[in-house]
This record gives structure tokens, C-alpha cells and sequence, in this order.
């Protein structure tokens, strides 16, 4: 997960795009779907396009992205 | 977000009222009491019967004008105060904070909550409706002169209210600019 990656806490992020730590917990369960707003947002907190966050189809395991393999 | 052509709605700065009892709602301290779904429906029971038994108690000292009756809300003040605060910071103050202070995931929840808790309060009403016009007919027993129309009033009022507001509030259709 990309925000354990940057080692940034739910708080943090929450801080940064003015939610609720929960709400961040709720979005990486894949349990809400968040506004463009706030997805925009977390894009730039982590100064990356917003479909490297979000995605209308699954994102493969980061696994299958290193070694290659074919789903 | 900025869409072209348009600008922002700025959101009200939050006060130090809201700042206080944002950090109020979210303090950790009695997490273990609302940890478990469990816990939380026992805690919310719990508020009910305080609720329904606070209210018979005022009910009834007014009826007989018993004097240690009118007293036992105030004893069940406290535990009821305190199984408010828990289901509160069981739901961060989902409907204790204000507007501005609250996300947008948390404002969705609270519509949500309010609908349901707006369908659930139909559901009273009508039982309650119902209950009238059954004790009065079967029972042979005339529920007071006002208290049916009033009860049908507020169930016709509460279940239309939405609707109504709805319509009140509803945008003007967007022009499209294709069309001009």
C-alpha cells in the first residue's frame, strides 16, 4: 500500500486532505469510494496522477508487477 | 476542486467550539466500551430503556402527583448522559458535530442514519396510529378527543416533510450548452 510505503500514518494523510483518519481506513477497505475532490487531493499529497490511487478496475498485486507474471 | 468555469464553494472556518468538541468526540479513553458491534447494541439498548423509563417516570408523577417519581429522572440522568457519551464517541459525533467539522464520508453516514432513523420513526408513528384506532374501536376504550387527529396529523407530516422539502429545494434543470 502506497501510504505504508511513504510511511505516512492515517492521521497524517488525514490531516494533510482534510478527512477523518477513518474515512482514509474506510477508502484502503474499499469500503467508500471518494469525491474527485478528495481523491484529487490525495493524488497531490503524494504528488502522483490520480489514477496511480484510484482505478476503475483492480490494480494488480504489486507481485505480478515485479516479476512480470500474467493474471 | 476547480472545474473550469466555475469556482469553489469555500467551506465556513471551523470555530474553537467546533475545534473543542471535535477533539471531545474523538478521544480514545472509552474505546473499549464501544470496541465490539456487541457492546455498541447494548449501550444503545441501554438508552432506550433509561429513555423510556426517564419518560414514564414524568409521565406518571404528573398523572399522580407523586413527589419521588418526579425525582427519578434526575437519578437517571447521569447513566443516561453517560450511555449518550459513549454512543457518541462511538460514532466520532456523527450527529453531534457540526456541518463544516465533519468529512465528507461522515456526511453521507449521517444522511444515511437520519433516513433510516426518519423510515423507523414513520414506522412508530403508524403503529402508533394503528394502536389508537384499534384500542378505540375493539377495546371500547376512546382515546382522547385531540390526541388521534393529532398523532395522524404527525405521522402524515413526518412521512411527507421529506417529499415536500425535496420539492422545495430541488435546482432548475442545467442548459446544455449543445442545445443553444
Amino acid at each position: 500500500m502506497l501510504r505504508a510505503e511513504r510511511k505516512v500514518s492515517r492521521q497524517a494523510l488525514a490531516d494533510a486532505v482534510g478527512a477523518h483518519y477513518q474515512t482514509i481506513g474506510y477508502i484502503e477497505r474499499g469500503q467508500y469510494n471518494p469525491s474527485l475532490d478528495l481523491a484529487l487531493r490525495m493524488a497531490e499529497f503524494f504528488e502522483l496522477p490520480v489514477e496511480a490511487l484510484f482505478s476503475l478496475r483492480p490494480f494488480r498485486p504489486l507481485t505480478d508487477e515485479v516479476y512480470g507474471r500474467k493474471q | 476542486m476547480t472545474i473550469t468555469g466555475t469556482t469553489p464553494t469555500p467551506r465556513r472556518a471551523r470555530t474553537r467550539y467546533d475545534e473543542r468538541m471535535y477533539a471531545l468526540m474523538n478521544r480514545r479513553e472509552g474505546a473499549p466500551l464501544y470496541a465490539t458491534a456487541g457492546r455498541r447494541r447494548a449501550v444503545v439498548v441501554a438508552h432506550v430503556l433509561l429513555t423510556v423509563a426517564s419518560l414514564a417516570a414524568v409521565f406518571s408523577a404528573l398523572a399522580t402527583a407523586t413527589v419521588w417519581l418526579s425525582f427519578l429522572p434526575l437519578v437517571l440522568l447521569l447513566p443516561w448522559c453517560m450511555a449518550t457519551g459513549v454512543i457518541n464517541a462511538s460514532t466520532r459525533g456523527l450527529l453531534e458535530l457540526r456541518t463544516r467539522v465533519l468529512d465528507e464520508r461522515q456526511l453521507a453516514e449521517r444522511d444515511r442514519v437520519r433516513a433510516l432513523a426518519h423510515r423507523l420513526t414513520t414506522y412508530v408513528l403508524l403503529c402508533a396510529v394503528a394502536g389508537g384506532i384499534v384500542v378505540g374501536e375493539l377495546g371500547g376504550l376512546t382515546v382522547g378527543g385531540v390526541v388521534l387527529p393529532v398523532l395522524i396529523s404527525a405521522l402524515a407530516m413526518h412521512w411527507l416533510m421529506p417529499l415536500w422539502v425535496a420539492g422545495m429545494t430541488a435546482q432548475d434543470e442545467p442548459a446544455d450548452e449543445m442545445d443553444e
